[in-house]
């Protein structure tokens, strides 16, 4: 193997970095009409009317909509294909408005100032409604919100249970029970490029749209759903994108961009400046979660109870999967005889949540693995030894869908980890009462590889020989910038015998490509890699079929490599061979093939951090960090490393220092930019070690196993639990700002 | 120049044009940033002289300046990022006049003393805590007087993150200093209300003590004293009135070059 398990650069790099690369912001095409949103100010109100002043005299401006001239269809953003049912409690722009931030109007105009400027002469007459602030008070809210304008507005809006084992009974046998409770906030992408769409008519009554996504079938559902038009009539292609983690996820702008290009005739721009990246896309959902562990004397967790909250925001969109999806990752992390989860989802006039870098397994391994870390500590337990003596083992199965987790090496993640994390002589040594206390801290977590058992969990990819003897990927891929394309790239190359560089990626448009449900669920390699490996290996049949003929040789003899077919001493490069092929006028070899998964194993990681803790100051340095993953194979172990480190500095971020901060009194977003919102910069990252466990997955290509989301699960719990031990805290609220810890320690120094 | 159009100056442009406030739409923008004669450090006099336009970079980066009182030096070098740094200045940190303004903080301790040129055409020489934004004053330069300044002077900040960040609350230091004894000791703070403050209890605390345990241990607890006089009530009260003993740990051990971590301040704690 030549191609795979390769640190090969991105095969887009240099574009990238030359700016040669054009992003969908730096498109300019003729005639484009520039737009701009009134945003609503309220955190739930009825539009009682709208006076447009003198907005629509101003030169330059072309049209004014709101919800008495646009169509009232309901929608729901979160849909990945045409006709899923999920509430379609979203409208393009909604007569009662339900958080801060939400859509009231657009204005359509010769350039965003003038649309923006158009803006100011609007008036709007709202009438407040009660507004519900918080899960906490959502739960008291149960039922009819408000039915002003319908769909029901109900709390819960998803509520999951599951039960397994008698739990009754290991709680009563365990010889300890412990009870914690633990907040993970709202956080925001953070994408460098905010949200962005163009949109222009196509002929015969159709409508393009060009946006970074992360799936161009999402968004024509979408966007067919809310506009009560065929698909068909939706022809969308990916842009390159500017960074996701989830926020581009679900289309926000495309339906009224397309509306509007349909209605004006024109190419159409709509584009978000920062504070509205923040107050009107989405959020990963904020989650309280109580758990009691019953443990036993050497550390076997004999049952678990938990409950968790998830605060939705304002509309359904995904949410409502985050307690289902927070139970699946829960119960594949641990082998543990009494289960019993309670999930609820709830409605709030707040910004509406979805997918972040995990969908629910950031928030729901954070509960967990705090939890768990108090519990041990209540017992004098080693964190590591009691995690290893629990954790799932290779073929296991998990009690909730009863699926087979894979070669699931979690465990070797905690021994392999330890050892090279020093954590015995690390952990023992503790310093107490001075101004700096160190501490150690770990935390283990999993994550699915794709959507399976879901009926949908399919991909298909095209690999067809082109005339100068390279090879075209055609597949509807999203790479967010992580790679995927690369990887992908290489795993192709891999199989036909070429450099990953001969591989031409197609943007997916959803003209020319199969359906794929896109960059989602950490699918990507495991499943489209998949995919990709067998267009390859039939790609490969094909061409060494036709390389026969030409070296007359048969077909099993001829050995592909290094963009030649070889056959005993003679050989012929793919370009020569397509030429020949051309003159006989014979198509070039394609093959197509369509995956479709039969299992989900599990990813698993444990990770190690050293924390440094000013009590006077309550600031936290995380001082070294350890990563291991069981990737199964890295199919470019530098991808796979720039993943962890990004994941880090996300988690970091998530334990330390991001909360979007919605005001409980106001509903206003007080993070609403990146002077209040604090991410962790490059000085707030410590020395990363990645260690990669590469047992291999039977079931993945070349063995490969998903990174994308994992890397950053377990970073938040491991911090926090390396705070803890240096303070011998019981801090459980993220994230741990400054006066969240020196109001732990001045607790503590209280208590003696 | 019309004088009926308003005129407003820019500099750096790193308030300016970051802000959420609008920009106005009818008047003249001054652009300060390439006017030659009001950028300049003097220090080789008695009194320290810093132009308005003088970049933050520059006045980080002036070995001499920062013999003469560090605390300025040491406050420009942890103003926001370096590309920040490059392109802001001494007067637009002045003239925004936010309460976490770091240089302003800095200069409140050396007594500053502003050159302005007024609207009309005039002069005048103020000291900072007269200055008064949005009046179309140029600040035309910063005079450190000689006679304020103390040997040793040092400046440290808390924000959420170590870097690039608004402080929360920041803290410069001036003192006389030797064999291990503190002579005057003067302390100014930032963002405990709209402008720098005094912290009088603490500076009555250290003046005349050695550089001890015990000593230090009263001052911190006057620094404590210091904030819930300006601050009782406010949210951020509980963090502010511990975190202030952190942050006046560490402000004097920079004054004595010493390490925050040296046994000496853990055993304080
Ligand atoms: C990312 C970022 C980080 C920052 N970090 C910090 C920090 O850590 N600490 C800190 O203190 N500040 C920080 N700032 C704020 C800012 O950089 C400083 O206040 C800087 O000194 C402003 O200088 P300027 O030349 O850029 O001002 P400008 O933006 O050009 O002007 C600001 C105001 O001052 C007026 N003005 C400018 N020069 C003069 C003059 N000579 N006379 C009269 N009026 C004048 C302008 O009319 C305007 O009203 C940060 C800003 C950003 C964007």
């Amino acid at each position: 193997m030549d191609q795979v398990a390769r640190r090969i650069p991105l095969i887009d790099g240099i574009e990238k970095v030359t700016g040669r690369l054009r992003f969908t912001a730096d498109r300019k095409l003729p005639g484009l009409a520039h737009s701009a949103l009134l945003l609503s100010p309220r955190a739930h109100a009825r539009i009682v009317s709208l006076d447009p002043g003198d907005a629509l005299d101003l030169p330059g401006v072309i049209g004014l909509w709101w919800h008495a001239n646009t169509p009232k269809n309901g929608y729901n953003s979160s849909i990945w294909y045409a006709g899923q049912s999920a509430l379609a409690d979203e409208r393009m722009f909604p007569p009662v408005v339900r958080h801060i931030g939400d859509r009231v109007a657009v204005v359509l105009a010769e350039t965003e100032d003038i649309a923006r400027a158009a803006l100011s002469r609007i008036a709007v007459t709202y009438e407040d409604l009660p507004s519900v602030l918080s899960a906490e008070a959502a739960l008291d809210h149960a039922g009819p919100v408000t039915d002003a304008d319908g769909p029901t507005y109900l709390n819960p809006v998803d509520e999951i249970a599951f039960a397994h084992g008698d739990l009754e009974s290991a709680m009563a046998r365990a010889d300890h029970v412990a009870e914690v409770t633990v907040r993970t906030p709202r956080s925001h992408h953070c994408a460098i490029e905010p949200h962005v769409c163009l949109a222009w008519p196509e002929p015969g009554g159709r409508v393009a749209i060009h946006s970074p996504c992360q799936s161009v079938f999402a968004v024509q559902a979408v966007v067919a759903q809310a506009l009560a038009i065929d698909p068909d009539r939706l022809h969308v292609t990916k842009a390159p994108i500017g960074g996701s983690f989830g926020g581009k996820a679900e289309p926000i702008l495309d339906p009224i961009c397309a509306f509007l290009a349909l209605r004006s005739g024109r190419p159409v721009r709509m584009a978000l400046n920062r504070q509205e990246t923040f107050t009107s896309t989405r959020t990963r959902s904020a989650a309280y979660g109580r758990m009691r562990i019953a443990l036993a004397a050497d550390g076997r967790i004999l049952g678990r109870d938990t409950e968790v909250l998830v605060d939705i925001g304002a509309y359904c969109t995904g949410g409502s999967y985050l307690p289902g999806s927070m139970l699946q990752r829960l119960v594949r992390l641990y082998a543990i005889p009494a289960e019993r989860y309670r999930g609820r989802a709830v409605y709030t006039n707040t910004l509406p949540t979805g997918a972040f870098r995990g969908y629910g397994s950031p928030q729901i391994h954070a509960i967990g693995e705090i939890a768990l870390d108090l519990a041990l500590c209540d017992m004098g337990l080693d964190p590591v030894a009691a995690r290893v003596r629990n954790i799932v083992a290779p073929a296991a199965r998990d009690p909730w869908q009863n699926l087979p987790l894979g070669n699931a090496r979690g465990a070797d993640c905690l021994i392999q980890g330890a050892e090279t994390f020093g954590w015995t002589g690390r952990r023992a040594e503790r310093k107490a009462n001075s101004r700096f206390r160190c501490g150690v801290g770990m935390a283990v977590a999993t994550h699915i590889n794709g959507c399976f058992p879901g009926e949908d969990e399919a991909s298909t990819a095209t690999l067809r020989l082109l005339p100068n003897g390279h090879a075209e990927l055609v597949c509807a891929l999203h790479d967010l910038g992580c790679g995927s394309d690369t990887s992908l790239a290489q795993i192709a190359a891999e199989t036909v015998g070429l450099n990953a560089s001969d591989i031409h990626v197609a943007a997916a448009d959803t003209d020319t490509c199969a359906y794929d449900l896109g960059t989602r669920a950490s699918r990507m390699t495991y499943i489209v890699g998949e995919a990709v490996r067998q267009a390859g290996i039939a790609l490969a049949a094909a061409v060494a079929e036709q390389a026969a003929l030409a070296l007359n040789a048969q077909s099993n003899e001829i050995v592909l490599r290094c963009g030649r077919a070889t056959a005993n001493d003679r050989s012929i490069t793919l370009a020569e061979l397509a030429a020949w092929l051309s003159t006989r006028g014979t198509d070039l070899p394609a093959a197509t093939y369509t995956h479709r998964a039969t299992a989900n194993p599990g990813s698993y990681a444990a990770h190690f951090a050293e924390v440094d803790v000013d009590t006077l100051t309550g600031q936290v340095r995380v001082t070294d960090y350890l990563a291991v993953h069981d990737v199964g194979r890295a199919i470019n172990p530098m991808l796979v490393e720039g993943q962890i480190h990004g994941g880090i500095q996300i988690g970091i971020g998530y334990a330390l220092y991001e909360d979007v901060a919605v005001d409980t009194g106001t509903g206003r977003v007080h993070a609403d930019s990146f002077a209040r919102y604090t991410v962790a910069n490059a000085p707030e990252m410590p020395p990363v070690r990645v260690l990669l466990i590469e047992e291999g997955e039977p079931t993945g290509p070349f063995g490969a196993k998903a990174i994308g989301e994992i890397a950053t699960i377990p970073v938040a719990p491991a911090v926090v639990n390396a705070v803890n031990h240096a303070l011998g805290s019981r801090l459980t609220d993220l994230p741990l700002l400054p006066d969240r810890i020196v109001e732990a320690v001045v607790q503590i120094e209280r208590q003696g | 120049m019309k004088r009926s159009s308003p005129v407003y100056f820019v500099a750096g442009g790193t308030d300016l044009l970051t802000s959420a406030r609008q920009m106005p739409l009818v008047g003249t923008l001054v652009d300060l940033s390439g006017v030659h004669d009001l950028a300049f450090i003097e220090s080789s006099g008695a009194d320290i002289r810093i132009g308005g336009a003088t970049t933050i970079a520059a006045i980080a980066a002036h070995t001499k300046l920062a013999a003469r009182f560090s605390a300025l030096s040491q406050a420009a070098g942890e103003c926001g990022s370096m590309q920040i740094r490059n392109r802001a200045t001494l007067g637009g940190n002045i003239a925004n006049a936010a309460p976490a303004a770091d240089l302003v903080t800095a200069l409140i301790l050396a007594n500053a003393r502003l050159k302005l040129f007024l609207p009309g055409g005039s002069c005048a020489e103020i000291t900072l805590e007269e200055f008064r934004s949005g009046t179309g004053a140029l600040i035309a330069e910063a005079v450190l007087p000689n006679l304020e300044l103390l040997p040793r002077s040092a400046f440290a900040k808390l924000g959420l993150r170590r870097d690039l960040t608004i402080a929360r609350i920041n803290l410069a230091a001036m003192a006389e200093f030797s064999d291990g004894r503190f002579g005057s000791v003067r302390l100014v703070a930032g963002a405990l209300g709209p402008h720098p403050i005094r912290l009088l209890r603490a500076e009555g605390a250290l003046s005349g003590c050695p550089l001890a345990p015990a000593s230090l241990r009263v001052f911190v607890d006057a620094l404590a004293a210091d904030v819930d006089a300006a601050i009782a009530g406010r949210a951020s009260h509980c963090w502010k009135r511990r975190a202030i003993r952190g942050l006046g740990l560490d402000a004097i051990a920079r004054l004595c070059e010493m390490s925050p971590r040296d046994p000496l301040f853990d055993e304080t704690w």
